[in-house]
């Protein structure tokens, strides 16, 4: 049998593009690396692990339900959120993770020749998912680590059909306030859609920092995506969603994978949701990693950049490449920057305090030494 | 590799000598179409006239050969493609049909012929696929001695942007102007080759440009190879010492390319403006100056992602090196013995030569094992003191156990490992270079 000819089957656009590798399994990288324990602070997950009411799901879901199909759209899910935020379940699309919402909404709205707008240094998945389904991503710097309102407004022409931001910004940290947002749905008149990545947002504790949800009916041009991945600690599970006006999203269903979400993930996230005491204790955590870590770097005179979520940017003397396979030799797996356009800087999840004082401890050494060569 | 007005011609004809005048006249006329002046394509045309004649002799007359003939701004390229199972592999050994004791049966090779009248030349076999015979010819360009070098200042602002092609020629002027030969590839002597290297693609520039206009600095950057990007520079035009010019230069290089399949950065020619905390020290090669002096230079890495770690082999030979420089580089590797345990190998091995008379380099790459590897090596080595090329090299991917049959014949043969190149094969690439001297 021949080789299928690939070179004519492939759109040049996917020829151009290249498939994300993810890490290795835990247990294949603590072999290859030689430690004997892996604390993982490269994905920003959540060590405390699922709210209570989650976990019970999930510790009796019965084997035999495996066999069953899932609600097809989340229907108990979307009428949960329905009910927390004061809208129609319609207004609610859940996801294989928010990742997965990401391409509904880029397929639903965009065609040959447009382009979506986005800062150079966010998380990569909006500008990934645009070229790889053959648009054009504009990609617009970041000012001072936050996205700059009015440079995206310059951006946008008349082929421009999304706008996407990072509210917090993953990995800055940086947000805009309400007004800033309200100042900047004003500008774009409805003209586009804006989606508004919330993945970070319960661990936001400014008073001006916009519920993006509750401004939904004021800017029907406006969508919001969430996950259950960070904050619930549902990440293996992978679940997400977006809200936003019902003929918004009416529109975005037509190309939404229905089935895509198991039925275990949209169990866990129903008794996720309103978990405050979970939010609380998580946010305690982060607060006391942060002033931790934050405390250590200014004694090792590494400058860094954090704000808001459950991360924080560090900028090493050394290529943060380096320093990621010098970090796994001693059990702690950060995300290095380069790929998010900030070389030589590594993003830190925030986590425990075991895990920081490794963290702090593998880093003092690996920078020590290479003062020392 | 985006190659603008990358024209491309194609001619699918039989292994037959009655075709030689069709394929003559295929060649010399696509490359005057592609841009190539008069001479330059007789050149190309005497090359592919080798080529076709010697393909003619080892095929039977009913095999097919597809040549395309393409333009890559400053260059033509000829290819040569044909399937494996109609040709004897061997018969690609820079040194097959003759004998290297004989100094007359040396110039009746074909392919060394046909490499001679070229700028590179390259006999490529990929798994799976055919052979692939590329001949590339440049276009001749003037030399930039005689212009005049504009005064560079110190900037007290700059933006980093993309070269004009008028600023191109000025930063190629610059760099010959500032940096001495040996760190600077040949290109910037003609400004005008430079200007078509970005312009067709093949390489990306950058500068340091003042709001009025004036230059501070550049980098360029290119692939080479599948998975690595290549830069020259920073290099920096009468700037203070802490500028910071040469960390935003480069962090604009690697913006470009974080986001593409590039796997690592090297700097072979590092300046002393080269922000050396982005950059891993991997080893040296030793480069000769246009006066036949030598100078080693350091090259310097970066990986553009997390390493994931992998397997990789070794012959016995070598695994002290590997074992080295996996622990200096702290690169997660498990090293694969390959041990000979009597089975039955083929006899004749295939090496593939690659010139690039530009850079007075030759690079030989194997293609197939064969208990001969030994003997095809030193009557490579013989052929090629011949010709006026200083550095050899040999690339070992530690992907394919059987390179590293050739491991203990090029150790045997002067050949010295110099450096690891993370994932640039299919696994890491072993870089030996044939001693200090020339062959």
């Amino acid at each position: 049998m021949n080789a299928p000819p690939l070179d004519k089957l492939v759109p040049e656009h996917i020829k151009r593009f290249e498939p994300y590798i993810p890490s290795k399994p835990d247990s294949e990288l603590i072999k290859l690396y030689g430690c004997s324990h892996l604390f993982r602070l490269n994905n920003n997950e959540n060590p405390l692990g699922p709210p209570q009411a989650a976990r019970e799901v999930i510790d009796r879901f019965p084997a035999a339900r495996a066999s069953i199909y899932p609600s097809g759209d989340a229907y108990h899910l979307r009428h949960k959120l329905a009910e927390r935020f004061g809208l129609d379940p319609e207004q609610f699309l859940v996801g294989n993770g928010a990742n997965e919402v990401i391409g509904f909404v880029i397929k639903a709205f965009c065609q040959e020749g447009d382009n979506i707008i986005t800062a150079d240094k966010t998380f990569a998945v909006y500008e990934w998912v645009a070229e790889f389904s053959g648009f054009e991503a504009r990609l617009v710097p970041l000012v001072d680590f936050g996205f700059d309102d009015e440079e995206m407004l310059g951006h946008i022409d008349e082929k421009t059909k999304i706008v996407f931001i990072c509210n917090p910004n993953n990995p800055t940290g940086s947000y805009w306030d309400e007004e800033r947002l309200r100042g900047f749905l004003r500008n774009i008149a409805g003209r586009q859609i804006v989606v508004v990545d919330e993945a970070y947002c319960e661990f936001v504790e400014r008073e001006d920092y916009p519920d993006g949800i509750r401004l939904i009916r004021e800017y029907p041009n406006l969508v919001v995506f969430r996950t259950f991945s960070k904050m619930y600690a549902l990440a293996g599970l992978r679940i997400g969603y977006l809200a936003g006006d019902r003929d918004v999203v009416d529109i975005i269903r037509r190309t939404c994978v229905v089935y895509s979400v198991n039925g275990l993930a949209q169990e866990a996230a129903l008794a996720a949701l309103n978990n405050q005491e979970h939010i609380n204790r998580t946010r305690e955590m982060v607060r006391e990693g942060k002033k931790f870590v934050a405390k250590e770097l200014d004694l090792l005179g590494l400058p860094f950049v954090h704000d808001q979520g459950n991360f924080m940017m560090i900028r090493l003397p050394m290529s943060d490449s380096l320093a990621y396979r010098k970090l796994m030799t001693q059990g702690v797996m950060v995300r290095t920057m380069t790929g998010f356009r900030f070389p030589n800087y590594i993003r830190l999840t925030i986590s425990n305090m075991e895990a920081m004082e490794t963290f702090v401890a593998a880093l003092t050494k690996i920078v020590h030494k290479g003062e020392k060569a | 590799m985006n190659l603008k007005n990358n024209r491309e011609v194609l001619l699918s004809v039989a292994a037959d000598s009655v075709f030689l005048p069709l394929v003559i006249s295929f060649v010399e006329n696509g490359a005057v179409g592609l841009g190539l002046g008069r001479a330059e394509a007789m050149s190309l045309t005497l090359a592919t006239e080798e080529i076709f004649s010697y393909l003619c002799q080892i095929a039977s007359p009913d095999e097919m050969v597809e040549i395309r003939c393409s333009g890559g701004g400053y260059y033509v390229r000829a290819v040569f493609l044909f399937s494996v199972e109609d040709f004897n592999m061997r018969a690609f050994n820079l040194t097959t049909t003759v004998s290297v004791d004989d100094e007359a049966s040396l110039d009746e090779m074909g392919l060394l012929i046909a490499s001679r009248t070229v700028e590179r030349f390259q006999v490529l076999k990929e798994k799976g696929k055919g052979v692939q015979l590329t001949l590339i010819k440049e276009k001749k360009y003037p030399a930039s001695h005689d212009e005049t070098v504009p005064q560079a200042r110190p900037l007290k602002e700059f933006s980093i942007q993309e070269p004009n092609p008028e600023e191109m020629k000025l930063l190629a002027l610059l760099v010959s102007s500032y940096y001495q030969d040996s760190i600077t590839p040949e290109f910037f002597e003609y400004p005008g080759k430079f200007v078509d290297m970005v312009e067709s693609g093949e390489c990306r520039a950058a500068m340091a440009l003042a709001p009025d206009g004036h230059l501070g600095g550049g980098i360029i950057w290119r692939w080479t190879g599948l998975k690595t990007v290549e830069c020259f520079g920073p290099y920096l035009f009468n700037q203070k010492p802490d500028s910071s010019i040469p960390e935003s230069l480069l962090e604009h290089c690697l913006g470009a390319i974080a986001k593409t399949h590039a796997v690592g950065l090297i700097n072979r020619y590092p300046t002393d403006d080269l922000p050396k905390e982005h950059f891993e020290p991997l080893g040296s090669l030793t480069f000769f100056n246009k006066d036949g002096s030598t100078a080693s230079l350091t090259a310097y890495f970066r990986q553009m992602q997390e390493d994931p770690g992998t397997a990789v082999w070794s012959h016995p030979e070598l695994e002290g090196f590997l074992e080295g420089e996996f622990s200096r580089l702290v690169l997660p590797r498990e090293i694969r013995l390959v041990k000979d345990l009597g089975e039955t190998k083929t006899h004749f091995s295939v090496l593939s030569t690659e010139f690039d008379r530009s850079q007075k380099v030759v690079t030989l790459r194997p293609i197939r094992p064969g208990l001969d590897a030994g003997t095809n090596l030193a009557n490579h080595l013989k052929l090629l003191s011949r010709e006026s090329l200083l550095s050899v090299f040999f690339e070992m991917d530690l992907a394919e156990p059987w390179h590293t049959d050739f491991t203990p014949a090029l150790l045997k043969h002067g050949f010295t490992p110099r450096l690891v190149l993370p994932y640039a094969g299919r696994s890491d690439m072993v870089i030996f270079q044939l001693g200090d001297v020339a062959v």
